[in-house]
C-alpha cells in the first residue's frame, strides 16, 4: 500500500501545490445488552483511501472505498476537479513540517479482536443481570466496544508513516421509572461508559459486574430523592462531568479553526481570539491545562496527526493563563505560529482532517483524595456523571445536568440529591476553581462522541481530570 | 434487471448461511460537500462509498456485520462474521430473543425523490452557489460563511422473507451565514430533493441581511412571548420526535406521552405526523427494515394520537411496525418518526405573527440543544444567528443570544398562532452514512417561552 501512495503522491506533486493521501482500515466491535438480551451485536469492517490536495488557496478531498490504482487515480482526479471548482482564493502558507517517516502502534496487551466474544457477552450478560433485581429498573443495559483502526499517510513533501491504534472499553446504565419520573445511572461514566487506548486488559478492569448492584440502587434511590436546589454555591464535579466541562469549555474554545473563524457557520466560533495568547486570564492560578498527543492510553494520543505532524505536548493554560492553542499546519501559519500544533484529525478514510482536540488534560492539583475534598468543604454539592450538556456558539455560556448529586455539609457528604444541574460563564466559572485532587484521582476518560465538521466527523478524545471544586456557582438552573 | 445496488443486495443475501432469516441492505453514497467562512471557500468533500450490512437472526436473537468490500470473498466473509456474532448471542442469552423476525415482504409507494440533474453533483453548480453567496455577503458588507451539498443515496433491502426493494434519492442543502465585523451573525437556509429548487441569491441575501442591521441589545431572563422561524420549531419537533414518539421509550415507560396517548398534550392548533411523502419532504419509499413508508398521524388537534414503531418495539407492545426503524432489526435507541409535517395556520409570515406582540423576541434557529429531563420533553439550548426584540408588534433591534430552558410540550401548549406557509427545514448534518431528514413546517407565535440566560 506504501507503493500506491508513493506513486499517488507522484502524480499529485505536478498537478497540485500540496497534496497528501490515507489509506485507512477499521475494525469496530460493539456489544450492547438490554434486560439480558443481546441487544446490539454488530462487527463492521471498512477500508478505503482519502486525497486530500491544495490548488491555489482551494482544498479538494475525495473519497473512494477502493484501495487499487485506478481508485486512487479517479480519486485524485476528483479532489482536483472540487478544488478547481470553487472560487479562487489566495495561499495561505502551511507551517512546515519535518517529513513523518516510520511506523507507529498503541499498546495494546491483550487484542479485543483475538478475545472469544462468549468472554464478552458473559461478562456483559452478568452485569446486566446484577442491574434487574428491582422492578423499578425498567431497562437495564451494558456496552462494549473494541475498535482498530490502521493507516498509511503519504503526502507530496515525502512524508510516509504507518500507524496503527486499537481502543477498547465498556459499561453499565440503569435506567428506573416510577410515578412518572424517570432516573439514570451510569458506570464508570455515561454514554456507553469508558473507552482507552488500550486491549481488553482495559475493559477487564472496569469490573462492570461488581459495579452493576450500586448503579441500579442509586437510579432507584434517585426517584425518591429531593431536587437539587436553586441556589449560589460551592460546587465539586466528579472527574468524569470534570472531564466534560474541560471538553465544552476549554477544549473546543482553543481550537484555532474556530477562533480564526472557519467553523463559524455550524461548530461556531469562539470567546478567544488569536491575540489572546499570554493575556488572557482563563481561570483561577490553580487551572494548569495541557493538550497531549502522546499521553499513555489516550483516545487522542498517536505518533503523527492526519497531515503528519508529530504528536505533541502543547501547554493551553498555565496558571490560568492561556498559552496555546490546538492548531493545524494552515491555521498555525495563519495565526503567526512557528508550527502545528499537531491537530489535525480525521474520521476513517472518507472524512478530511479538522482541527480537533488530541488529550486535553487539566493537571492535578495537591487537594488529595475527593473525600478529603470533600472533607475541606464546610457545604456545597457534589456532582457526578454528565446527563445533559449545553454551550454556546462561543464557548461562553454552559448549561449542564448530571446523573446525580450530593449535598456537602460541615464537610461530610450527605442526602443523594436528584436532577441536579449547573449553569456559569466560561472564564467566571474556571476563575472559581479552587482545588483540584492530587495525581491518585487523576485519569483519562474517553470521549467518543465529539461531532464537529461538515460532513459530520465523530472524533475519539479523552481528558485526564482529577476531582475538583469551584465557587461561586448557579446550581439547580433546569 | 434488478438496480445495482439490489442486485448487490442479493448476491449479498444468498452469501449468508442458514438460520432463521437474514437481510442484506446495501448503501451507496455520493455526495458532494463545499464549505465556506470569511468569503472564500474552505474545505470540498468528495465522496464514493458503498456499504453491504447484513443480519442474522437466530432464535429471537440478531447479529449484524458490515463491510465497505463487495467482492465475493468479502461478502462470504462479512456473512460468516454475521452468522458468528448471532449464534453468540443465542448462546449467551441462553434464552430466546425478543426478535419478532424480519418482516414480510410489502408493496412501498413509489415517490419523486430522484434528481438525476443533482445527481451529477457537478461541482461548477457549487462554486457557482458559493460565488452567489460571497458577492451577497459584500453587498451587505459582510462575510459569507456556510455549506452547499449535494448527495445521492441508493438503498437496497433483500431478506429471506421475500423482501427485494430498492429506493433511490437525492437531496440538496444550502445555508448562509453571514457574519459583520462585530460578530453579529444572520442565518438562511435551504433543503430540497434537486439542487433546482435551491436559490443562492435568495438564501444569501436572507442571511446577511440579517447580519447587518445594528448593535445587539441584552435581554433580561424571563418569560417572553416568542416568534419561532420554521428552523426553531423544527428543531424543537425533531426533539419532540425522539422523546414522545419513539416506541422503544414508550414501552419503556421512559417516554413522554406514557399515560398521555388520547390526551391533550399542546394546543389545539397543532397538527403533526410523520408524511413521507408529503409535497416539500425528503421522501423515503421503505424504513430499515424494508417496511415501506406511510402517512402516520401523530398530534391531532392538540391531541396525541399514537407513538411510532419499529419490528422490534412494536413486538413489545404487541404492535405493529409503522415503518420507522433506523437500522435493521431496530436500533437499540429505538425507532424515530424521519419526516415530521406540522400543518400550518392562518399568519401570513413572521411579521404578522408579531404583531400582537408588546414586548417579545424573535428567533431564527437553535443551537445546541440537548434534552435536560427527557420525560418532561424539557430542553436546554441557546439562540443563534438572528434574535431579536419585538416591540409593539415589530422586530425593532437585534438582541444578544438567550438561553431557553423549557419543555417541548409547553411551549407548543403555549402556541397562540401558526404561519401559513411551511418550509422544509434541516440541519444539513451528515454523520455516517449520508440520511437527509428535515421537518417540514412553518413559523409560529408561543404565549412565552422561559429563556434562564
Amino acid at each position: 500500500m506504501s507503493a500506491l501512495l508513493l506513486d499517488l503522491m507522484d502524480s499529485a506533486a505536478g498537478r497540485a501545490d500540496y497534496a497528501d493521501a490515507r489509506l485507512v482500515h477499521s475494525d469496530v466491535e460493539r456489544i450492547s445488552t438490554r434486560n439480558g438480551a443481546i441487544d446490539e451485536l454488530d462487527h463492521t469492517e471498512e477500508e478505503g483511501l482519502g486525497v486530500r490536495v491544495r490548488v491555489g488557496g482551494a482544498w479538494g478531498f475525495a473519497a473512494t472505498r477502493g484501495t487499487d490504482r485506478a481508485a486512487a487515480d479517479e480519486a485524485l482526479a476528483r479532489a482536483l476537479a472540487v478544488a478547481l471548482a470553487q472560487p479562487r482564493t489566495r495561499a495561505t502558507p502551511l507551517a512546515p513540517v519535518a517529513p513523518a517517516r516510520g511506523d507507529w502502534r498503541s499498546p495494546a496487551r491483550i487484542d479485543p479482536f483475538d478475545v472469544p466474544l462468549e468472554d464478552k457477552l458473559a461478562t456483559l450478560v452478568s452485569a446486566d443481570a446484577g442491574m434487574r433485581g428491582d422492578p423499578r429498573v425498567k431497562v437495564a443495559r451494558a456496552h462494549y466496544l473494541a475498535h482498530r483502526v490502521e493507516k498509511t499517510f503519504a503526502s507530496t513533501e515525502g512524508a510516509l508513516c504507518t500507524q496503527r491504534s486499537t481502543e477498547c472499553g465498556g459499561g453499565i446504565v440503569a435506567l428506573a421509572v416510577s410515578d412518572g419520573d424517570a432516573q439514570v445511572r451510569s458506570h464508570p461514566g455515561s454514554f456507553r461508559g469508558d473507552i482507552a487506548q488500550a486491549g481488553h486488559e482495559h475493559f477487564t478492569a472496569l469490573h462492570l459486574p461488581s459495579a452493576a448492584a450500586w448503579v441500579a440502587d442509586e437510579a432507584v434511590a434517585l426517584l425518591s430523592a429531593p431536587p437539587c436546589p436553586a441556589e449560589r454555591t460551592t460546587l465539586i464535579l466528579d472527574g468524569e462531568q470534570l472531564a466534560l466541562q474541560l471538553h465544552e469549555s476549554v477544549g473546543h474554545a482553543v481550537e484555532l479553526d474556530r477562533i480564526l473563524g472557519t467553523e463559524a457557520s455550524y461548530a461556531g466560533t469562539s470567546f478567544v481570539s488569536a491575540t489572546d495568547l499570554d493575556r488572557l486570564r482563563y481561570g483561577s492560578p490553580l487551572m494548569n491545562v495541557t493538550a497531549d498527543a502522546t499521553a499513555p492510553g489516550g483516545l487522542g494520543t498517536f505518533g503523527w496527526d492526519d497531515e503528519g505532524v508529530a504528536g505533541q505536548r502543547t501547554p493551553i493554560v498555565r496558571d490560568g493563563e492561556l498559552q496555546g492553542f490546538l492548531s493545524s499546519r494552515e491555521s498555525a501559519a495563519e495565526a503567526g505560529l512557528e508550527r502545528s500544533g499537531g491537530c489535525m484529525r480525521a474520521e476513517g478514510f472518507a472524512r478530511q482532517p479538522l482541527v480537533r482536540m488530541t488529550n486535553v488534560n487539566l493537571e492535578p492539583g495537591d487537594a488529595g483524595s475527593l473525600e478529603d475534598l470533600i472533607a475541606a468543604t464546610d457545604r456545597g454539592v457534589l456532582m457526578a456523571t454528565n446527563r445533559s450538556w449545553s454551550i454556546d456558539s462561543r464557548r461562553l455560556h454552559f448549561q449542564f445536568a448530571t446523573e446525580a448529586a450530593w449535598e456537602i455539609v460541615d464537610g461530610e457528604r450527605r442526602r443523594l440529591l436528584k436532577n441536579p444541574s449547573y449553569a456559569g460563564t466560561t472564564p467566571a466559572f474556571w476563575a472559581g476553581l479552587d482545588a483540584v485532587c492530587s495525581s491518585p484521582e487523576w485519569q483519562l476518560w474517553g470521549v467518543v462522541n465529539c461531532g464537529k465538521g461538515e460532513p459530520g466527523q465523530v472524533a475519539h478524545v479523552s481528558h485526564g481530570t482529577a476531582p475538583a471544586r469551584f465557587r461561586g456557582v448557579e446550581i439547580g438552573v433546569a | 434487471m434488478a438496480p445495482a445496488a439490489l442486485d448487490l443486495a442479493e448476491r449479498a443475501l444468498a452469501a449468508m448461511v442458514s438460520g432463521d432469516g437474514a437481510q442484506a441492505t446495501v448503501t451507496k453514497e455520493r455526495s458532494l460537500l463545499l464549505r465556506f467562512a470569511r468569503s472564500r471557500p474552505t474545505q470540498a468533500t468528495s465522496l464514493n462509498d458503498t456499504t453491504v450490512e447484513l443480519t442474522a437472526v437466530r432464535d429471537g436473537h440478531v447479529g449484524t456485520a458490515a463491510t465497505n468490500r463487495t467482492d465475493a470473498e468479502a461478502l462470504r466473509a462479512c456473512a460468516r462474521a454475521a452468522d458468528t456474532v448471532v449464534r453468540a448471542a443465542a448462546a449467551a442469552a441462553g434464552t430466546s430473543g425478543s426478535y419478532p423476525g424480519l418482516p414480510a415482504p410489502a408493496r412501498a409507494r413509489a415517490h419523486a425523490a430522484h434528481d438525476p440533474e443533482t445527481a451529477r453533483l457537478d461541482p461548477d453548480a457549487g462554486g457557482a452557489a458559493l460565488t452567489t453567496a460571497f458577492e451577497a455577503a459584500a453587498g451587505h458588507g459582510v462575510e459569507a460563511h456556510g455549506a452547499w451539498t449535494a448527495g445521492e443515496v441508493e438503498t437496497a433491502v433483500a431478506s429471506s422473507t421475500g423482501v427485494a426493494a430498492n429506493d433511490r434519492v437525492t437531496d440538496a442543502f444550502l445555508k448562509v451565514v453571514g457574519i459583520a465585523g462585530d460578530g453579529r451573525s444572520g442565518y438562511a437556509s435551504q433543503t430540497a430533493c434537486s439542487l433546482g429548487a435551491l436559490d443562492p441569491h435568495v438564501t444569501a441575501e436572507r442571511a446577511t441581511r440579517k447580519a447587518a442591521c445594528g448593535t445587539p441589545d441584552r435581554l433580561e431572563p424571563g418569560e417572553y412571548p416568542v416568534v419561532l422561524e420554521a428552523h426553531a420549531v423544527a428543531d424543537l419537533l425533531t426533539w419532540l420526535g425522539t422523546l414522545a414518539f419513539n416506541g422503544l421509550a414508550h414501552a419503556d415507560e421512559r417516554g413522554a406521552l406514557c399515560g398521555r396517548l388520547g390526551t391533550r398534550v399542546v394546543s389545539p392548533a397543532i397538527n403533526l405526523s410523520d408524511s413521507p411523502r408529503y409535497p416539500g419532504t425528503l421522501p423515503r419509499a421503505f424504513d430499515a427494515e424494508g417496511v415501506p413508508k406511510a402517512p402516520l398521524p401523530l398530534i391531532q388537534d392538540g391531541v396525541a394520537t399514537r407513538v411510532v414503531h419499529d419490528t422490534r418495539s412494536a413486538a413489545l407492545v404487541g404492535a405493529q411496525s409503522t415503518g420507522h426503524a433506523l437500522t435493521p432489526a431496530g436500533a437499540g435507541d429505538g425507532p424515530s418518526p424521519t419526516n415530521l409535517v406540522m400543518m400550518g395556520g392562518g399568519a401570513a409570515d413572521e411579521a404578522e405573527l408579531c404583531r400582537p406582540i408588546e414586548r417579545g423576541v424573535y428567533v431564527t434557529r437553535l443551537w445546541y440543544t440537548n434534552a435536560v429531563r427527557p420525560k418532561e420533553t424539557l430542553l436546554t439550548g441557546v439562540t443563534r444567528d438572528g434574535t431579536f426584540l419585538i416591540e409593539d408588534g415589530r422586530v425593532t433591534r437585534p438582541l444578544h443570544d438567550l438561553r431557553f430552558t423549557d419543555t417541548v410540550l409547553g411551549i407548543l401548549g403555549r402556541v397562540q398562532e401558526l404561519g401559513a406557509r411551511s418550509v422544509l427545514s434541516s440541519e444539513g448534518e451528515f454523520y455516517g452514512r449520508r440520511f437527509a431528514t428535515g421537518v417540514v413546517c412553518p413559523p409560529l407565535r408561543t404565549g412565552s417561552m422561559r429563556f434562564t440566560a
